[in-house]
C-alpha cells in the first residue's frame, strides 16, 4: 500500500517537472507551478464568479459565489498570508455565505421568483459595457505601471499580524469593534418584531 | 508580466464581474452577492499591492491588516442588509429594487 502511494506521488512529481520542463521556454523568471496554481484558482474566480451573477437561481448564485471565495482564499495563500487566506475561508465561506442562505430562505426566494427570467437584452448589454469600462481603463494602467515591479514575498506568521493590531493600527481594531457591535444592534432592532403587536414602521 | 500585475487583474475582473451583477440583478440578495465579489477584489489588490515596498513604501502587515479589516465591514455590512431584506419583505411583499419606491411620508400607495 505504501508503495502504490509513494509510486503516485512520484508520478505525480514526474508529471510536474515535465510539465516545468515543457513550460520553461514561454515563461522565463517564473516559478512553473506557482503559475499553474494561479491559473487554477483563476479559473476557480472566472467560473465561480460568472455563476454568482448570470445564475437564475440565488442558491446557485451563492455557491459560485463560494466558489469564487475559495479562489481568492487560494490566491492569498500564494501572496504567502496564509493567515488570509484562513480567515477567508472561516469569515467569508463561513459566516457572510451562511447569511445569504439566511436572507433567501427568509424571503422565500425560489427558483421561480422574481430571478427567474434574463433580464432584457439591452440591460445585459449595457451591464456589461459597464462592467468593460473599469477594464479598460485601469488595465492598461496596471500593466504599464507594475512592469518591473520586483515582488518579495516574506511568510508571516499570525503572531506578527497581532502585534500591528495592538500597536500600528489599534485605532482601527477599536474602531471596527464598535462598528461590528453597532451594525449587530442595527440588525437586531431593524429585523425585531414584537409578538403579538404591529410592526414597527 | 510581474506577479503583482497578475494579481491586480485578478482583482480587477472580480470588480468587473461584479459591477456587472449589480446592474443586471433585481433582487436584493443578488445584488448583495455581486458587492460581496467586488469587496474580495478591493482585499486581493490591497494585500497584493503592499507586498511591494517600492510601490507603496508599506510593510506588508499593513496590507495584511487592511484586507482583514475590509472583510470585517464585508461581515457587518451583510448583516445588516440582511436585517434590510427582511424589511423590505415584510413591509412589499417582494424584495425587488423597484419595489421599494416609496419612502415614509410621500403620497403614493405601498405595493
Amino acid at each position: 500500500m505504501n508503495d502504490l502511494i509513494g509510486q503516485v506521488f512520484n508520478a505525480i512529481g514526474a508529471l510536474l517537472a515535465d510539465l516545468e520542463a515543457w513550460l520553461s521556454p514561454y515563461l522565463p523568471g517564473q516559478s512553473k507551478v506557482a503559475l499553474l496554481a494561479f491559473g487554477f484558482y483563476v479559473l476557480l474566480l472566472l467560473g465561480g464568479g460568472l455563476t454568482a451573477i448570470l445564475a437564475r437561481n440565488l442558491v446557485r448564485a451563492t455557491l459560485g459565489l463560494i466558489i469564487t471565495f475559495l479562489g481568492v482564499a487560494g490566491f492569498y495563500l500564494l501572496l504567502a498570508s496564509p493567515f488570509l487566506a484562513m480567515m477567508q475561508l472561516l469569515i467569508y465561506i463561513g459566516a457572510v455565505c451562511v447569511l445569504i442562505f439566511f436572507a433567501i430562505m427568509l424571503t422565500k426566494n425560489t427558483s421561480d421568483g422574481e430571478e427567474a427570467s434574463l433580464p432584457r437584452l439591452a440591460n445585459l448589454i449595457y451591464a456589461f459595457l459597464a462592467g468593460l469600462a473599469p477594464l479598460v481603463v485601469a488595465g492598461p494602467l496596471i500593466v504599464q505601471g507594475t512592469k518591473d515591479i520586483v515582488t518579495r514575498q516574506p511568510v508571516d506568521s499570525g503572531t506578527n499580524l497581532g502585534e500591528g493590531l495592538l500597536s500600528i493600527d489599534l485605532l482601527s481594531f477599536e474602531l471596527i469593534s464598535i462598528i461590528l457591535l453597532v451594525a449587530m444592534a442595527g440588525a437586531v432592532y431593524l429585523a425585531w418584531r414584537p409578538s403579538g403587536g404591529e410592526e414597527r414602521a | 508580466m510581474s506577479p503583482l500585475t497578475l494579481f491586480l487583474l485578478a482583482s480587477l475582473i472580480l470588480l468587473a464581474l461584479g459591477l456587472v451583477g449589480l446592474i443586471t440583478r433585481r433582487t436584493l440578495v443578488g445584488m448583495l452577492i455581486s458587492v460581496e465579489l467586488m469587496l474580495n477584489g478591493a482585499g486581493l489588490s490591497i494585500v497584493a499591492a503592499a507586498k511591494t515596498s517600492s510601490l507603496t513604501g508599506l510593510l506588508d502587515i499593513h496590507g495584511q491588516l487592511a484586507a482583514l479589516f475590509v472583510m470585517g465591514l464585508a461581515a457587518a455590512e451583510a448583516t445588516l442588509v440582511l436585517a434590510m431584506v427582511l424589511v423590505v419583505q415584510r413591509r412589499f411583499g417582494r424584495i425587488t429594487m423597484d419595489s421599494v419606491s416609496t419612502i415614509k411620508g410621500s403620497n403614493c400607495e405601498s405595493h
